[in-house]
């Protein structure tokens, strides 16, 4: 608690010079934060910067380019804002970063596994995060969860859980983690045979509602009101709720992040049919990674490797006919 | 009606639907992963696909009978053989669907469609704009409501007149008795519905079960504020810029909620062709996409999320009621809450609207603040 | 087209190739080839692009999950670019496009792409008779199936 004080002191000192700073403050249910627009010195007081700040704040960013903004982020937020910074979709001046030493944040689905045999995450009556667990009342009964068995999947491959770039930073900055990705998230799924994974998205895909939360949630998705989905010409996507259409979105989602994708996983957790949609963009960035080395949102001065080339390409091998 | 009531056996759930799907196309809540949705079940195989009782359904029921794309007409482009160059169109309308019946949905979904009824049904047009693709599913489906034994925190039926035992809308009315249901027949086509051998007549023991069960489940809803002058205070509040931004300010603009919600009726309407063929189709259509309210001309009166979420709200709680006996067009199941993944409470926007949020210390969150100094 | 319809060997049937061919090269390629009376498999129909830097990886997901069971992208040679650089960047474009396909379940070997020149109509020959080879030993690619809303319209069939 002690980071969430001190960063509460920076927001107030960076306040008078920012339209905003974007944070997380409490949401509409106990175990539930929301993104929160601080804007006054009284708001500050209900910042809430810890296991239940799961929404990335860089999402808001763009709309508010012109305009000088605070951001509190986690380091996989900063890597989204790097990633903005880096494609001109925002500049570096307009936003005042203010990071702190990340301990991981909480899946839902984790939680909602972890309470199903006392009830719902929605029955919850009271929920408060202490440094190792979460402990909540729930019909009656009190339950102390360990935070290290909730936590979400990307936080157990994250890096840099403080931030990557930061103007002011609460706590004292850590290097980098020396953690290994192994893609173990796409493990499972690639451990079956071909026509199997094909149908595995057949199934996942005839859930969606095709409601573009996924999209509307990644703050690299900066197409927002112009995306081709929603194109009637050319006609990527018929109207219809088709398995065959859903899954041709996820693909135009994928491609589209294709080296810019930093994993922050809000097209996942923003699913309201919990649909792995991650999966297909942590396939292309492990490509990425291993064609050309390249992990996004970690240098503002890079290039997205799909935006340039090299006339001697080092690790593709083409095909001799 | 108790005279009547019958009473269901947990074990013996899955024959009766077996036994009800030879009369109708059967559908009940089906947990998928994480997610509990309206699938049709499966009289081959009954045990595999029991109902998922428990748990709120992630989707509200309307998709049965307001499917999320519908084809209108069905057309084939020929040529004219009396004026080469032109087409004639052969136009095909959709068989009617046989009847359906909907076991195990919450009391806020039946009530759903009562607010769906009057749009689809010519009001305010005398009776002449009437959708029959709408009122012939409809008519032809049974809804048997199951009263809720426990409600979630984002739930508040109770504020726009609803109960988690309310049995408006519905054909019969179950709720949890020990090891089973009781069965209460609420429309004559309920009634005919529970004639079968597996039911027996509900004793005086499981009536007073059942009973408990559902008065311990309204007392864990909060109560509910005065919101009666939401209409009002809403149209007021038209024009307050400030604070519908406020309001919307960490909104994705998505469709979940809308997607999501037993009321949401709005739709599109697009040709889908390939070659000669063609279908009309009728969508799903979300005002929060920016493409609900896109004019031809390239102009958007809805400019922002903003004045999206201002006519979500607005006509819920405003433009709806007034239109329609003052009925609000929520039905408080909470589905637009619980699933956000931006923590957007259409609550707090009505309470905020009316001047009833509670002062926000210590739990309640404090409003969202405006992003631009204006 | 149907004349000259040669069966491959082993199927009694074509499958559906799609190729994404660039205008200055390898379409001038196929051309050669077909003015040059070479014998060719005709299960693939060609697209014709300016540029094979014009293929958005989506033309090709679109194609394989619409009904194709092999696509073919073909432009110039690096370095012999028409538009000095266009295939470059289709190169690190379709790489890593083809590298998600698994992922979808999809062979990655259904999706190949490579370079011909307008000269070579020899080696567009080859090219088309392995690809197609390569796709008749994978077989019909599985389908996902279409929005049942939609099905008068593509399975053409007048409704009674």
């Amino acid at each position: 608690m002690a980071t969430q004080e001190e960063l509460k002191k920076i927001i107030l000192d960076v306040l008078p010079d920012v339209d905003c700073v974007i944070g997380w403050g409490p949401g509409p249910e106990p175990l539930c934060a929301s993104p929160y627009f601080m804007r006054n010195p009284e708001d500050v007081d209900y910042l809430l910067a810890g296991p239940a700040s799961v929404h990335n704040p860089a999402l808001f960013l763009p709309e508010y380019k012109g305009r000088k903004t605070g951001v509190v982020v986690k380091g996989c937020d900063s890597r989204s804002v790097v990633q903005l910074i880096s494609e001109n979709l925002i500049r570096r001046e307009d936003v005042v970063i203010i990071g702190f030493p990340c301990a991981g944040v909480v899946d839902a689905s984790k939680i909602a596994a972890k309470l199903g045999p006392y009830g719902e995450p929605g029955e919850t009556e009271r929920a408060i995060f202490d440094k190792d667990a979460l402990n909540l009342s729930l019909g009656g009964k009190e339950l102390s969860i360990p935070l290290s068995e909730i936590l979400a999947d990307k936080c157990s491959r994250c890096k840099h859980p403080g931030a990557v770039i930061s103007d002011y930073f609460a706590g004292e900055a850590a290097d980098a983690l020396q953690v290994k990705d192994d893609f173990t998230d796409l493990a499972g799924l690639e451990s079956l045979p071909l026509e199997e994974r094909f149908r595995f998205w057949e199934k996942e895909m005839s859930r969606c509602i095709r409601c573009y939360a996924c999209r509307n949630a990644c703050p690299l998705c900066v197409c927002r009101d112009h995306c081709v989905a929603s194109s009637r010409e050319p006609h990527w996507l018929a109207q219809a709720n088709g398995v065959r259409d859903n899954l041709m979105f996820q693909v135009i989602h994928a491609t589209h992040l294709a080296g810019r994708c930093t994993g922050c996983g809000e097209c996942q957790r923003a699913c309201p049919v919990h649909i792995p949609v991650l999966l297909l963009k942590r396939s292309l960035g492990r490509a990425v990674e291993q064609l050309f080395g390249h992990h996004a949102g970690l240098d503002p001065e890079s290039r997205p490797p799909l935006l340039t080339f090299q006339m001697e390409e080092t690790n593709i091998k083409e095909r001799e006919w | 009606m108790e005279a009547s009531s019958k009473f269901i056996a947990r074990t013996a759930l899955a024959g009766w639907l077996g036994e009800l799907s030879a009369r109708f196309r059967v559908w009940a809540p089906r947990r998928e992963g994480r997610a509990v949705l309206y699938r049709p079940f499966d009289p081959q195989a009954p045990e595999d696909n029991l109902p998922e009782l428990d748990k709120k359904p992630t989707e509200s029921a309307k998709h049965i009978i307001f499917p999320r794309s519908e084809p209108l007409i069905n057309f084939r482009r020929k040529r004219d053989p009396e004026h080469p160059g032109q087409f004639l169109l052969d136009l095909r309308v959709p068989e009617a669907p046989g009847p359906s019946l909907i076991f195990g949905l919450p009391p806020c979904d039946a009530r759903g469609f009562m607010v769906f009824d009057p749009v689809y049904n010519g009001s305010g047009t005398d009776g002449q704009a009437r959708d029959i693709y709408y009122l012939r599913r409809r008519a032809a489906a049974l809804l048997i409501v199951r009263s809720c034994s426990r409600t979630l925190s984002t739930c508040f039926c109770n504020w726009v007149g609803g109960a988690p035992d309310s049995a408006e809308g519905a054909d019969i009315l179950a709720s949890e008795a020990e090891d089973g249901f009781l069965l209460e027949p609420v429309s004559s086509e309920g009634a005919a519905a529970l004639d079968s051998g597996l039911l027996v007549p509900a004793d005086e023991n499981r009536l007073k079960a059942a009973q408990a069960a559902r008065d311990e489940a309204k007392k864990t809803l909060k109560p509910a504020p005065d919101i009666s002058g939401a209409g009002k205070a809403l149209l007021e509040r038209f024009e307050d810029a400030a604070f519908w931004k406020g309001e919307a300010a960490h909104c994705l603009s998505c469709g979940i909620c809308t997607f999501l919600c037993p009321t949401c009726y709005c739709f599109n309407v697009t040709d889908e062709t390939a070659g000669a063929n063609g279908v009309r189709l009728r969508s799903w259509d979300a005002c929060m996409t920016p493409l609900f309210t896109l004019e031809a001309s390239g102009h958007n009166p809805r400019q922002d999320k903003a004045a999206r979420l201002k006519n979500r709200i607005g006509h819920k709680f405003s433009y709806y009621p007034e239109l329609h006996e003052a009925r609000f067009a929520c039905v408080g199941c909470g589905r637009c809450i619980k699933s956000c993944p931006s923590g957007v409470d259409i609550r707090r926007i009505v309470t905020d609207s009316v001047g009833l949020t509670q002062s926000p210390k210590p739990k309640a969150a404090p409003r969202n603040i405006p992003g631009g100094k204006e | 087209m149907s004349d000259v319809t040669r069966e491959p060997a082993g199927t009694g049937r074509e499958l559906r190739l799609v190729g994404f061919l660039c205008n200055w090269c390898s379409y001038g390629g196929a051309d050669t080839a077909g003015v040059g009376r070479f014998i060719q498999p005709t299960d693939l129909r060609i697209v014709r692009l300016p540029c094979s830097g014009r293929v958005n990886p989506l033309f090709i997901a679109k194609t394989l999950l619409y009904g194709a069971d092999g696509v073919l992208v073909s432009g110039c040679h690096p370095r012999d670019c028409h538009y000095a650089e266009g295939n470059f960047y289709a190169r690190r474009r379709l790489e890593v496009f083809r590298h998600l396909l698994p992922t979808l379940g999809i062979d990655p070997r259904r999706f190949e792409y490579t370079w011909v020149s307008a000269s070579e109509g020899q080696r567009w020959q080859q090219v088309v008779s392995k690809f197609t080879e390569q796709i008749h030993s994978l077989g019909p690619a599985p389908r996902l199936p279409g929005a049942p809303e939609l099905e008068w319209m593509q399975s053409g069939v007048n409704p009674a």
